[in-house]
């Protein structure tokens, strides 16, 4: 409290004819757009007044200096008022707000980062506090900085279980540097926000939570100042309440107002009501932010040493993965990892024994951790990996999505993949990763088969702008590449050829071995095959395939511990289709596997050597049938 | 209250101390047998199993799936051996079944799986069985207005998912008294200590702020645990939650609560004298009466559920796919009384509000909560107890993902539709519009993907979905379109339309939903040309009709155009590539939106990202070029 320093009559006055001039550009901009949810930025207009005027400390011209404190408009369709204040502080020309929506503007729908302003794209609602920790994190423990993180959430999204992981995130690590400013308006979309405006409930559950919980008029720029004057020693939720379209006559806290522009000449009228109510209209300057964010350099990191492996060895790949994770942690003081309590799993554990003030713990919240990733690697303050059970990303999708929307760099590890962990059953095993990151735009999908190859994913994984994902295995199997095999993204490998192959076999991770195990057997049998390891399978090096496919009379067979759908096969057979004379057989997982010992699994479903064995001959019988 | 508690004699009490440590042995042998599994996860659940199973619940120990019985959803699945050794006490299962645990020719999975009659949903993914429960409950309570009470077991490492969190929020705000959570906090996770430890205080303070009764008890007190149980019986208007203190472990020298055993087997060199340690505890060899459940659920049965009526649009009427969806549902709510519909607070922009206008008790509002609708969809969708249609924006469903992966592993039969689909969405920019539906909902085992483009076959795939086994997923638009098809128009699953053909086509064109109209479009510009282009419209994306794609792509030329709303990976594209592929002379190319989206009109963002009629027309002429 010691540090609340009560502004005066002017300067409160000020904050309310700045909460609304927001109404205004608020107003103005989505009449003129068409759409957009005016009425959820007038509840939150005397909070952004606030925090842009009178709390936050920032550089308006610079607003992603990585010294500003960070602002995460969590209920992303607010973002009208969102491209207000940054008019009101200077950044954004006036008449460019009134092209909101429009195609050729920056000024989108809800929040991206093609906007300086914005670090992390929302819209989806609920995930802003979890990108929120991770920056606040990032300040607290590997910046070390003065830098404070804001965090306004809409009532509605309070809803989604993404903001209670945040909470108990952020009340475990004490972010004291945290911010969450919760806009209770009572209304959502279609109807009431179940909770109305019960905001003794929400406090309650802040408070369980671990949060310093303080309700607010969110209407009173004076009981904001305040709240957000005092200091804590742990996460500050401002619990305020507030109208919906509030200081719209007519409107405020009115249903069906979601979403909906004011029509032209209801606009005008309300405009000038609410323009009435401002006495001074004199723009505002807010505090510039110490100087204290250390100089980072997160580019062209590189392994400090060569793979210490030799062919022949045998070694599972997730292990592999913490291996040289750990190792990369030497290599660069800003590689940070974060796990959800799998860490002895996927061997994340293995870079925490070694850079343990580095590792963020996030517990069984991948949703969360997703988020968290999200916000540490934000600015590009850190290079991120992130890792659970490959089937558990299923449970971030959404995060990941926006991820991708916001244009980060994370790199997300997922260990037992497919059938071959076995007996722990379907509920565990990784079958549709490789789809669900396939469809993520500008993602760069590592599927190593081998322990050099997976260390080399790892160092290009952190050197790659987009998100990566690592896909490895339970099994241990042998290591085939030298130490001094080099490896890009797009580039696959062929690890068995002959003079005249009669097919190309493309496999990853244990199928590869089943391959190669293959290929022995039928270069006895005299039916040499080819086999390819794809490394990446996106982005797919089109040009090996096509021309080994060519090479072996136009057979390829895809093999992999996946669904049919979305993977390897898939990717493969899309890449071909436009060339004539080529087909593929696919081999993959048909449907709900079950518990039993991996080679058992990999039998049942036909992704094993005599499976393969028996595709390569089929597929060779056929086009001699067809002959 | 708690004074009327008909404490259970020291007899029964001391039967059910003997219970657990049968059930400890049995988990422990089992798990030793298998050579992996959970044997310290069963432990200290013991007390808490055997209090439910030979205490408080009601059912018919040798029908597990009869719709009178109290349910069970153990959520923290890793447990299942205990499960599996309560239904062995029970009499279901034969006690040497247990020592086949996780074999390949057995239905004891590592974690449960609805093979396994007493298991409705899977579990196995942490977070996501109080969701399910609180759908049994949602059903129980309001739709089948029966006496049968819903428990649920879980973790305390899986209360960090927000999933749980959403549940507790909806069992309060449907004051839940039928149903029961209880929390087995046994402090340890699987690589470290849950958050919270054994500060069992903070989970009351959570569970009481989230609206629940909540009661802390000492877990391995089975006196505690049947008090507990019986209060939440007696209360009305608000679920229970009952905080157990435990130890993981428990029983078992050397282990109990210490660190590094998850997921560890007991040594074979320990176990024995683990196993007599156990025994001797144990001194009555009790066969329980379980009591039998109240016989009060409705019996239902559908087969076969027809609209009423015929579609009632007009060809070149114009109705947004969205609308024709909540229309056609509100319509199948009139020939099916079990027909329920769930919304995450989107219901006027997916039109769910339809149906809740005409049917306002059959409509759950989920809130903006989607991991939790989908497992309320799948509780409420157990034992055939009704037909549930849940919707939200398409792309919002990737929230839910691994809730839909884990009802395909449940064998559901759920229908979900997701509306906004595509950059057709327009102004509201790449956060609202969902691109990679299809590729998550086809790589679904056993999932039957519509995405239709008129109003009449939405009407058809609404239908279908509420007949068809497996996961349905229905892919709506937010533009309006002209209906293309007549009211006697007939669907099937896997059978593709040919809307535009004539015996001089070049080349074919399979779009759906927005780009099948463009498709129209560009072969009625490109008529004008005098070029012809065969038009396919797939209906279901999965099942694909891959022999009349491969039957007309042969009659044009073995070319065909692929057009979609939708990312390039796992989309139509990808589908019928992959469903060609073994044909050497078709040739496909994929129009799809690559890169992410961004604001702009619906029209404008078509063409931008290629997959409007003027592209269209433009791929064809560059097919004829080559």
């Amino acid at each position: 409290m010691e540090d609340y320093h009560k502004p005066d009559q002017q300067a409160l006055q000020a904050l309310k004819d700045a909460a609304n001039r927001l109404r205004i550009h608020s107003i103005k901009a989505t009449t003129a757009a068409g759409s957009g949810h005016p009425t959820s930025c007038c509840s939150a207009a005397e909070i952004m007044s606030v925090l842009f005027f009178h709390t936050m400390k920032y550089k308006p011209q610079d607003p992603r200096n990585p010294n500003n404190d960070r602002f995460i408009l969590s209920k992303g369709h607010a973002a009208p008022i969102l491209y207000a204040v940054w008019a009101e502080a200077g950044f954004i020309h006036e008449s460019e707000l009134l092209n909101l929506r429009k195609i050729d503007s920056i000024l989108e729908g809800h929040p991206v980062p093609k906007q300086a302003f914005t670090d992390v794209a929302t819209g989806s609602l609920g995930q802003g506090l979890g990108a929120a920790c991770g920056m606040a994190y990032n300040g607290k423990y590997f910046d070390r900085s003065s830098y404070r993180v804001y965090c306004v959430l809409g009532d509605g999204e309070l809803s989604e279980g993404s903001v209670w992981e945040a909470m108990a995130f952020a009340g475990f690590y004490k972010l004291d540097n945290l911010v969450a400013i919760l806009d209770i308006n009572r209304l959502g979309q279609s109807e009431p926000a179940p909770l109305q405006h019960h905001v003794e409930i929400y406090q309650k559950r802040c408070e369980a939570f671990g949060w310093h919980a303080i309700i607010v008029d969110g209407h009173s720029v004076e009981e904001l100042c305040k709240a957000f004057g005092q200091a804590r020693h742990q996460p500050t939720a401002i619990i305020a309440k507030t109208f919906k379209g509030k200081g719209i006559t007519g409107i405020e806290d009115k249903e069906n107002w979601h979403g909906k522009p004011l029509p032209k000449n209801m606009a005008e009228q309300v405009i000038q009501e609410i323009d009435n109510r401002i006495q001074n209209k004199k723009k505002l300057s807010p505090a510039l932010p110490q100087e204290d964010v250390p100089i980072v350099n997160i580019k062209n990191i590189k392994m400090p040493s060569p793979p210490n492996y030799k062919t022949g060895e045998k070694f599972a790949t997730r292990k592999a993965y913490g291996l040289a994770l750990a190792k990369l942690g030497h290599a660069c003081d800003r590689v940070v990892a974060l796990d959800g309590d799998t860490k002895n799993s996927t061997f994340a554990e293995l870079f925490k024994k070694e850079h343990p003030s580095r590792f963020i713990e996030c517990y069984i919240a991948e949703q969360n951790m997703v988020s968290v990733a999200v916000g540490c690697a934000t600015r590009d303050r850190n290079v991120v990996f992130a890792s659970t059970f490959a089937t558990f990303f299923t449970r971030a999708y959404d995060q990941i999505r926006m991820a991708a929307i916001s244009e980060s760099n994370i790199n997300l590890c997922g260990s037992h993949c497919g059938v071959s962990i076995g007996e722990d059953g379907p509920s565990q095993m990784g079958l549709e990763d490789l789809c669900m990151f396939r469809a993520i735009p500008n993602s760069t999908i590592f599927y190593p088969s081998d322990a050099v190859s997976t260390e080399k994913a790892v160092e290009l994984a952190a050197n790659t702008k987009g998100i990566c994902f690592i896909r490895t295995s339970r099994p241990e199997n042998t290591v085939i590449y030298s130490s001094n095999e080099d490896f890009h993204v797009g580039q696959a490998k062929v690890v068995f050829k002959g003079k005249d192959d009669h097919a190309t076999v493309i496999g990853a991770g244990v199928t590869l071995h089943e391959a190669l195990a293959a290929a022995e057997q039928l270069k006895k049998e005299k039916m040499p095959i080819r086999v390819i390891d794809l490394f990446t399978v996106k982005p797919l090096d089109k040009k090996t395939i096509l021309e080994n496919a060519r090479a072996t009379k136009g057979r390829i067979i895809t093999v992999e511990d996946h669904y049919y759908e979305g993977g390897i096969g898939e990717a493969v057979s899309a890449a071909v289709v436009g060339e004539p004379g080529i087909t593929v057989t696919r081999l993959a997982v048909s449907h709900v596997p079950r518990s039993g010992k991996p080679a058992e699994l990999l039998r049942m479903f036909g992704i094993d050597k005599e499976g393969i064995i028996q595709a390569v001959k089929m597929a060779v019988s056929k086009s001699r049938n067809a002959e | 209250m708690a004074s009327n508690f008909p404490k259970p004699e020291e007899k029964s009490l001391q039967a059910l101390r003997d219970a657990a440590n049968r059930l400890r042995l049995h988990s422990i042998r089992a798990t030793c047998a298998s050579n992996s599994g959970h044997p310290t996860s069963c432990c200290s659940a013991a007390e808490i199993m055997s209090v439910l199973f030979f205490h408080t619940m009601r059912y018919k120990p040798q029908e597990p799936g009869h719709p009178s019985n109290d349910r069970f959803v153990l959520s923290k699945g890793h447990a299942a051996p205990v499960l599996y050794a309560a239904w062995a006490e029970a009499g279901y299962i034969k006690e040497p079944e247990l020592l086949k645990l996780r074999k390949i020719d057995c239905d004891l999975e590592g974690h449960p799986t609805p093979r396994l009659p007493f298991v409705d949903v899977a579990t196995g993914s942490l977070g996501q069985g109080l969701g399910a429960a609180c759908g049994m409950a949602y059903t129980g309570k309001y739709f089948d207005k029966a006496s049968y009470r819903v428990y649920c077991l879980m973790g305390d490492g899986e209360s960090s998912e927000g999933s749980v969190w959403e549940a507790l929020q909806f069992g309060f705000h449907y004051k839940l008294d039928n149903l029961v959570a209880i929390f087995d906090v046994n402090r340890l996770g699987q690589s470290e200590a849950a958050p919270l430890k054994h500060d069992t205080d903070m989970y009351r303070k959570r569970c009481e702020a989230f609206g629940w009764n909540t009661y802390v008890v000492d877990g391995h007190n089975v006196e505690e645990l049947c008090r507990a149980l019986w209060q939440a019986s007696q209360q009305k208007g608000k679920p229970t939650a009952i905080v157990a203190k435990t130890f993981k472990g428990r029983g078992i020298s050397g282990v109990e609560d210490a660190d590094n055993w998850h997921g560890k087997p007991i040594p074979k060199d320990k176990v024995e004298s683990v196993l007599n340690s156990i025994q001797s505890q144990i001194q009555t060899n009790k066969v329980f009466s379980i009591q039998p459940p109240a016989q009060d659920v409705p019996e239902i049965s559908y087969k076969d559920i027809k609209m009423p009526s015929p579609p009632a649009f007009k060809i070149g009427e114009k109705v947004a796919t969205r609308k024709a969806y909540g229309l056609a549902l509100a319509k199948l709510g009139n020939a099916n009384s079990h027909v329920v519909a769930l919304d995450g607070d989107t219901k006027n922009s997916t039109f769910s509000e339809l149906f809740k206008q005409a049917h306002p008790e059959r409509y759950i509002e989920c809130f903006i909560a989607e991991q939790n609708m989908v497992s309320v969809a799948l509780g409420c969708a157990a034992r055939n107890r009704t037909i549930a249609f849940a919707s939200t924006f398409a792309a919002f469903f990737t929230r839910a993902f691994d809730q839909i992966r884990m009802g395909a592993i449940s064998q559901t039969n759920i229908n979900l539709c997701g509306s906004h689909s595509g950059v057709s969405i327009g102004e509201d920019g790449p956060s609202q519009m969902a691109l990679e539906d299809i590729a998550m909902f086809r790589t679904i085992p056993g999932c039957t993907v519509f995405y239709p483009s008129d109003a009449v076959s939405t009407e058809h795939a609404v239908c279908l979905a509420a007949n068809t086994k497996g996961i349905c997923f229905i892919r709506t638009s937010r533009p309006e379109t002209p209906t293309l098809y007549s009211q006697e128009e007939k669907f099937e699953i896997g059978h593709a339309k040919v809307v535009r053909k004539n015996d001089a086509d070049k080349v074919t064109v399979i779009g759906a939903g927005v780009t099948l109209h463009e498709a129209l479009k560009a072969a009625d510009e490109l008529a004008k040309q005098g070029i012809h282009i065969r038009v396919i419209d797939p209906f279901t994306i999965k099942p694909l009709d891959a022999n009349t794609i491969i039957s007309n792509a042969r009659a044009t030329g073995g070319r065909i155009i692929t057009v979609e709303d939708h990312y390039k990976e796992g989309g139509i594209g990808d589908a019928v590539a992959s469903a060609v592929s073994g044909e050497p002379s078709i040739l496909v190319q994929s129009l799809a939106v690559s890169g992410v989206p961004r604001s702009g009109k619906p029209e404008e963002l078509l063409d931008l990202f290629g997959i409007s009629a003027k592209k269209i027309i433009a791929a064809v002429k560059s097919t004829f070029a080559n």
